[in-house]
This record gives structure tokens, C-alpha cells and sequence, in this order.
């Protein structure tokens, strides 16, 4: 990547930001907004959060190399599933199948990126990308299985009637999840749409803050555009799939879910 | 309608079905059975668990305890999906799955030939329906009559109609009645679920009476004794 030039803050610097921490609880204070502690709780939080962060990733991409790197994203995953898949709790085992979801997502899209050459497989790369790549994954997943459930709720008829006319779960299951993904799925899709028109995305930016190279910076952006789509595709898909076999039983009825 | 040919073979037959759900009892042991090419009607207040026992005969639920046979066989025994082919079933507000009749009939059997779709239009009393019409957009009595024609369309040899005309005014009601006993009257067994056995009674040659889940009484429609509302 380019050399940097660019003037990145010093502590001083952030300290002096913070001021603007304190413009935001100044204004709750006056407004009366009661919201001053909850603030300078965030703004605290944000702090040691990133600090610990930024410690543990000096550590990894001086000592811990590859292995660690993965790791990191394994850790990533977990907890993904975990929010994803307490999105839809009315799904029997939202859980698992939003891990198997995100997991094969983020196998595939950065299996598929180290294989091609496309990226580094250096942890400076692997762990900011695939953060990239877990936190989309976590999100669609989280959306299609939550879609899932509220198709299930919404069309419990509709589903009925194609399994009383003798068709598989699979096949009575069929308009209310194409229903579900594309609700889930047009987000991602629209947020390619407008890349660099409404949103200079992140990885653009930070780029050319490091002082790379605009035309360089949207390279790398075009690339993480085109991974996040796959990954969000895939995680989405995945998930809702294993949902459908968990909303039949063995004698292919419609589970009751939870409400 | 009394049937006059002696005893005929058992279609259903139920044993002890029990059926509890969230800590409530639904159903409560009852046995009884369901004879091939009569109109059987399930009779009781609402509540009573008639719904619920209905769908235990295509396997949309599951008895707690005690079994099901479909010609003497339990059900676990067989397919599913044949299971359900051969018992047909129509909901009461019978949802409608595509956006054109043709489609709608072919729900089940998508290789249906349009002579075979036009023929179960003609069962229903609808082949004056315009084609291009949105199912969703028929009145009650033209739904409930092409869900009979997309239940028909995969070839059961028993329909369940989780009562059939009760959302209907009385013309609609009377259209669904027609086409119901002309589809008996080819060979056709029914099962079907009223709160009304007086309406039922036209139709139906047995009447299972259902109250708080446990079967109070049966036989001729003329004769059972039915509280209704009770």
C-alpha cells in the first residue's frame, strides 16, 4: 500500500478532540436531554473499546501472525451469530444457523480473495477485511432469518395449503422465502447501487486518509463492493435455508413457532 | 340424505385420539370412525376441537396420544405427501396462491393439461370465469369453489372442508352446497366441520358431535343431539 504522509492525530490531538465530546454533552445539558451521562459513558467506552482493540491488533501483527489472525475472525464469527441469530428467536436453532451462515460466508468470500491473489494474506489485511466481510454477513443473516420469521407468522396459510395439496416443505416454502430474501437482500444490493454517490465508504476513506492514492483507494473499494455482496448473498441464503428445515418436522408440518 | 347401501368400508378410523396443547386438553379419547363416500360432519361449538381433529386426518397435526388409520392403515405409516394427496383438504378463508385461476388449479399438479383444468372448472360450476381474473380478487363463494377445483386437481378420494360455506352468504353458501353434493354424488368422500349441524344436515350423512373435546354424540344428523352454542 502506499507510504503515508498524512498526518494521523497524536493523544494530544485526541485529547483535544474530546472537546467536542463535551460541545454534545453541553448541548444535552442545555437542551435538557438528560442525555450528558449516557455521553460521556459512550465516549469512555469508545475509547478503551478502540484502545484494547488497538492493543490487541499491535500484538497480532507483531507476534501472533496468520494463525492469529484467523482466530480473530473465528471470534468475529461467534459473536456474529450470536447477534444475527437472536434476531429471529421464534426460529428453532436461529443460532447455529446463522453461524453455519456467516461461517461459509466468510470461508468462502475470503477463501476465495487469498486463493485469487487478491488480497494479502497478511494479518494487517485479513483481520480489517474480514471484519468487513463478518459484519455484512452478520447483518444479512440476521435479516433473512428474521424475514423468515415474520413470512412464517404472515403466510402460515398460504404455507399450509401447498403442504395440503401434497407438496414437499421445500416447495410450499418457496414464494415466502424468495419473499424474505429479497427483503433482506435489497439493502445490499442498493447500497452497491449507490457507492461513492451518496457514501464514501469506509475502506475508500481510510485509505486516502493514509494518504494512498484516490485512484488506488477505489480499487480497494470496488473489491470489498464486490466481496460484501457475495458474502451477504451467501450468509443470507445459508441461514434462511437451514431455518426452512428447522420450520418442518418429520411429518412435514409447519412448526408452531414462538411468538 | 340417508345412505341405503349397506355398511361401507371405514375410511378413518379413530382410536383414543387425545390431543393436548399449551397444558389444554383439545381433544379428549375420542374413537370413532369416518365411512368411505359419505359426508361425515364434525359438529360443536367453537372450541371444541373440531378444527383441530380435521387436520389430524391430512397430518397438519399430530394426536398427543392414540392413532389415526386411513384404510386401516395408521397414518405414520404412510407418506405424507401421498397421504395428502389422497385426503384433500379446503380451508375455511381458502388462501390463494397465484395470480391467475388457471395457475390457482394447478397448485398441486403443475403438469395438468388445460382440457384437464377446463374440466375441474366445470366441476365447480366456474368454467364461465374469465381466465385472466386474479383469484384473489373472486368473491368468497368463486375462492372457496376454485380451492375445491386446486384440492380436486391432485385426485383425493376424500376432501376435509373446514366449514365451507360458513363465511358465505346464503347465495354463495347455496352455490358451494351444490357443488359439494355433486362432487358426493360422483363417488367422493367428505369430511367436513360445522358449528351449524342444521346447515350441515342437508348435506351429511353422519354427524360426530364434538364438545370441549370429547365426542357427545353420533349418527343421523336427524337424531344426534347437538346443543348448539351449548
Amino acid at each position: 500500500m502506499g507510504s503515508t504522509t498524512a498526518n494521523i492525530p497524536t493523544w494530544l490531538g485526541v485529547a483535544a478532540s474530546a472537546t467536542l465530546v463535551l460541545i454534545a454533552i453541553l448541548i444535552s445539558w442545555r437542551e435538557r436531554l438528560g442525555l450528558e451521562r449516557e455521553v460521556a459513558v459512550a465516549a469512555l467506552r469508545a475509547l478503551v473499546q478502540l484502545a484494547l482493540v488497538g492493543a490487541l491488533l499491535l500484538f497480532v501483527f507483531d507476534r501472533g501472525g496468520l494463525p492469529a489472525a484467523f482466530g480473530w475472525l473465528v471470534i468475529m464469527v461467534v459473536i456474529a451469530g450470536f447477534v444475527a441469530g437472536g434476531r429471529a428467536r421464534s426460529i428453532p436453532q436461529a443460532r447455529s444457523h446463522a453461524w453455519w451462515g456467516i461461517g461459509v460466508a466468510v470461508t468462502m468470500t475470503m477463501g476465495l480473495l487469498l486463493v485469487l491473489g487478491t488480497i494479502d494474506a497478511v494479518p494487517r489485511v485479513v483481520i480489517p477485511v474480514g471484519g468487513m466481510v463478518v459484519s455484512t454477513a452478520m447483518v444479512t443473516a440476521g435479516l433473512g432469518l428474521q424475514r423468515t420469521a415474520d413470512v412464517v407468522d404472515d403466510q402460515r396459510a398460504r404455507i399450509e395449503a401447498r403442504l395440503a395439496l401434497g407438496l414437499s416443505p421445500r416447495e410450499a416454502f418457496l414464494e415466502p422465502y424468495r419473499t424474505a430474501m429479497r427483503t433482506a437482500l435489497v439493502p445490499s444490493v442498493d447500497t452497491t447501487k449507490v457507492v461513492g454517490l451518496i457514501s464514501l465508504p469506509g475502506a475508500m476513506t481510510g485509505l486516502i486518509l493514509a494518504g494512498v492514492d484516490p485512484w488506488d483507494a477505489i480499487r480497494y473499494q470496488i473489491v470489498v463492493m464486490y466481496m460484501l455482496l457475495g458474502a451477504a448473498f451467501m450468509a443470507a441464503v445459508i441461514s434462511a435455508r437451514l431455518a426452512q428445515r428447522s420450520l418442518f418436522d418429520d411429518a412435514e408440518r409447519l412448526v408452531r413457532t414462538l411468538q | 340424505m340417508p345412505h341405503t347401501d349397506g355398511p361401507a368400508p371405514e375410511l378413518f378410523t379413530l382410536s383414543e385420539v387425545t390431543f393436548v396443547a399449551g397444558g389444554r386438553s383439545i381433544l379428549d379419547h375420542v374413537s370413532d370412525h369416518v365411512h368411505e363416500g359419505h359426508v361425515t360432519a364434525i359438529v360443536g361449538p367453537s372450541g371444541s376441537g373440531k378444527s383441530t381433529l380435521l387436520r389430524m386426518l391430512n397430518r397438519l397435526e399430530e394426536p398427543t396420544s392414540g392413532s389415526i388409520r386411513f384404510r386401516g392403515i395408521p397414518l405414520p405409516e404412510l407418506d405424507v405427501r401421498e397421504l395428502r394427496r389422497r385426503v384433500g383438504m379446503v380451508a375455511q378463508h381458502p388462501a390463494m396462491l397465484t395470480g391467475r385461476i388457471d395457475d390457482e388449479v394447478r397448485v398441486g399438479k403443475p403438469d395438468l393439461t388445460d382440457g384437464e383444468v377446463d374440466s375441474l372448472l366445470v366441476r365447480v360450476a366456474l368454467f364461465h370465469i374469465e381466465r385472466e381474473r386474479r383469484p384473489a380478487d373472486l368473491s368468497g363463494g368463486e375462492q372457496q369453489r376454485l380451492a375445491l377445483a386446486r384440492a380436486l386437481a391432485v385426485g383425493p378420494e376424500v376432501l376435509l372442508l373446514d366449514e365451507p360455506t360458513s363465511a358465505l352468504d346464503r347465495k354463495a353458501a347455496e352455490s358451494v352446497d351444490a357443488v359439494i353434493a355433486s362432487l358426493v354424488g360422483l363417488g367422493l368422500s367428505v369430511v367436513l366441520v360445522s358449528h351449524d349441524l342444521e346447515r350441515a344436515a342437508a348435506l351429511t350423512h353422519d354427524a360426530l358431535v364434538l364438545d370441549s373435546g370429547r365426542l357427545v354424540d353420533r349418527g343421523d344428523p336427524a337424531r344426534v343431539t347437538y346443543l348448539e352454542g351449548g
